[in-house]
């Protein structure tokens, strides 16, 4: 082996990356020869000393603090990508709202938008007064509901229990106008 | 038993908090000393490391597991490390172990060993960066060439040759300034 294929494997020698023939060859050239065997030693004395180069610790409130650092990171980092990394809004909203309370609230949206819309529709039909013969009007039926009954020849005791909605709205269209006025002319 | 790096990366994915900080905890000071061994000061490797850590749970389903967790980090540091000292100034930077090194001390031989110091930090400053990233990883990481080589997206053979070349240039350069001086 000659002396630049040693000073080749100098650091694989000192790193022990090398089968054990190749071992075995370094050592024996090194034995007989001195310039090689300082140069191994200089090698080796370069790896003790970045050994030896160690890094200031930045003390113990730095890594206390360092992972609360990347979580505030982290936030803003995802409202800016709008992509969460773990636990995604939709879980964590789920956590505190449960998925079941959504239909709940749908239906009672729907429910309510019926009502309004209902309510309007006799409001409108009872407004029309009567007729110009001097008959009652009975409303017409709404479209797609059972038929409503007359409620000025009704049981009005038992139609408040069927339908109070109805009998609210058939109250209210029947006060006069002078009691309207006077009503609301005093507030 | 302590749980692995995965099954925590299991949990913080299935929304538990806790396991983002033991994971966090668990590699702060490994990253933090890579970072400030490429980039020499504290603020910028805090930063640095705090990013990486960023990084890595922004995108942690893109995480294959074919590696560890902790060679993914260094990957992801790595690479955030380039990008700083490509768009780093290079104006002269204040070095703590080199201040640390040059207190007035009373001992020659305790000069002669700080100079001697901040000879070899010059010297790794002055390597090309695949092979000072390499150096990091094997002397101050212990990193085997195969796991330097996944970090460094290069073969193990490659990895293993920056290597040689960092150590054997710092002896070349270190034997040019001796002979100078």
């Amino acid at each position: 082996m000659t002396c630049q294929e040693v000073q080749d494997w100098t650091v694989a020698y000192l790193e022990l990356d090398l089968d054990a023939s190749c071992v075995r060859e370094v050592t024996a050239h090194l034995e007989g020869c001195p310039s090689c065997r300082a140069e191994m030693e200089a090698v080796r004395q370069v790896l003790v000393r970045l050994k030896g180069r160690t890094v200031t610790d930045p003390g113990e409130r730095f890594w206390r603090e360092f992972p609360a650092g990347v979580h505030r990171q982290l936030m803003d980092a995802q409202g800016k990508e709008g992509s969460p990394p773990g636990p995604s809004p939709r879980r964590v909203f789920r956590n505190h709202m449960p998925v079941r309370a959504w239909p709940l609230a749908l239906a009672a949206s729907v429910m309510l938008v019926a009502g309004v819309w209902l309510l309007g529709s006799r409001i409108e039909s009872h407004n029309a007064g009567p007729a110009p013969n001097g008959k009652t009007v009975v409303h017409a039926p709404v479209k797609g509901l059972p038929d409503t009954p007359d409620l000025v020849e009704a049981d009005w005791p038992g139609a408040w229990y069927e339908d109070p909605d109805t009998i609210l709205v058939e109250m209210a269209s029947s006060l006069d106008r002078q009691t309207v006025d006077r009503l609301f002319g005093e507030i | 038993m302590e749980e692995s790096d995965n099954q925590l990366l299991d949990r913080y994915a299935a929304g538990d908090e806790s396991a983002f900080e033991e994971l966090v905890r668990r590699h702060q000071r490994t990253i933090y000393d890579l970072a400030y061994r490429m980039l020499e000061n504290h603020a910028d490797a805090a930063d640095l490391a705090q990013k990486t850590f960023v990084q890595a749970f922004l995108h942690h389903r893109t995480f294959r597991r074919a590696s560890s967790f902790r060679t993914w980090l260094f990957q992801i540091g790595l690479n955030l490390c380039r990008n700083a000292l490509r768009g780093r100034d290079r104006a002269p930077h204040e070095d703590v172990e080199d201040v640390v090194l040059q207190a007035p001390q009373d001992t020659f031989a305790t000069v002669a060993a700080a100079e001697l110091q901040d000879r070899l930090g010059h010297a790794i400053r002055a390597l090309p960066p695949r092979q000072r990233e390499a150096l990091v990883l094997r002397v101050y990481h212990d990193q085997a060439f195969a796991d330097i080589g996944a970090i460094m997206s290069c073969s193990e053979g490659t990895a293993k040759a920056n290597y040689h070349h960092a150590v054997n240039n710092l002896r070349r350069v270190l034997v040019e300034r001796k002979g100078k001086s």
